[in-house]
């Protein structure tokens, strides 16, 4: 299976759900999907195309917004879900119900991001130690840290 | 004559923890390298412990993390007197790489006071052998 016929095939399977298709190199495929659609194109991609291993989920803060990657793979190529929500509302679809593994994922993303992942099997705090701070996004680009003062033992300096 | 058995063995048989606040494992590979039959520590008495309530000396690799904070104060509470502290590596030293990171506290020292650092990224299994003959010198010398 060539990235063409990929391609065609994913533009003839999910039609209008698909914002747009870009494939800037050999074997590597970008589909922009609005949030609303993931699940869909997320279910459509296991179940017609077979591609069930989800290699991670990236978040990027845009400033107004966030973007979440996808990574997906199987055997022919490499193909990223792109899809934005406002940092206003960050409220996102879990897709557990589809990929059970992602929840690790998803899980981090709630973590670093702040982002509310709808339906979520658990939802507890993954990374952040467990006296952290609520409201504290360590990935948020206007997130501020300040270090702590460090002491040198015997008072030199 | 009771303080001066406890003190010469003490001396000839530390009994060491192995606890990672946060390390990459490279320094714990050295670690378990010093231990293991190429370096072989066990000859000079030193005995690996699994529990911080048999040991003498707690060998700490690894940034201090934050979510390493309490644990970290506890194992040192839990060790029966006297203790001592290593600071082995790096990271366990200042912080290293993880330095100012939003997870870490700094080196070990920020938490509880180390008797002797190991520096070295990772450590060689000479540079732990070094560390350990100086802090058996400092004990003989009873300046700690």
């Amino acid at each position: 299976m060539n990235d063409q016929v990929l391609i065609d095939k994913i533009n003839e399977g999910l039609k209008d759900k698909v914002v747009s298709i870009t494939n800037p190199a050999p074997r590597r495929l970008f589909l922009k999907v609005t949030a609303d659609n993931l699940l869909t194109v997320v279910g459509w991609l296991k179940h017609e195309l077979g591609i069930t291993h989800l290699s991670t989920i990236s978040g990027l803060d845009l400033g107004q917004s966030f973007e979440l990657l996808y990574h997906f793979a199987n055997n022919c190529c490499a193909l990223t879900l792109r899809t934005e929500i406002p940092r206003e509302q960050p409220v996102l679809p879990s897709i557990c119900e589809i990929i059970p593994g992602a929840i690790l994922y998803e899980r981090e993303l709630q973590d670093m991001f702040g982002i509310t992942v709808q339906n979520i099997p658990d939802g507890r705090p993954l990374l952040l130690p467990d006296d952290w701070p609520a409201g504290n996004y360590p990935l948020r680009k206007d997130w501020q840290y300040e270090r702590p003062p460090e002491v040198i033992p015997g008072g030199k300096s | 004559m009771l303080q001066k058995l406890t003190q010469w063995s003490r001396l000839k048989s530390p009994w060491i923890l192995h606890l990672n606040t946060g390390a990459c494992n490279a320094c714990d590979i050295e670690v378990v390298a010093a231990l293991t039959p190429r370096f072989d520590v066990e000859r000079f008495g030193i005995l690996l412990e699994g529990t911080p309530r048999h040991a003498d000396v707690i060998i700490c690799t690894g940034p201090a993390t934050r979510q390493m904070k309490d644990r970290l104060i506890r194992v040192y509470e839990q060790t029966p007197d006297p203790k001592f502290v290593m600071a082995v590596g790096a990271c366990a030293m200042s912080g290293c790489v993880y330095r100012g990171a939003y997870n870490i506290i700094g080196g070990i020292d920020q938490l509880i006071p180390v008797d002797v650092y190991v520096p070295g990224c990772p450590i060689r299994p000479d540079a732990l052998i070094e560390g350990v003959v100086k802090l058996l010198d400092k004990i003989k010398k009873g300046t700690k």
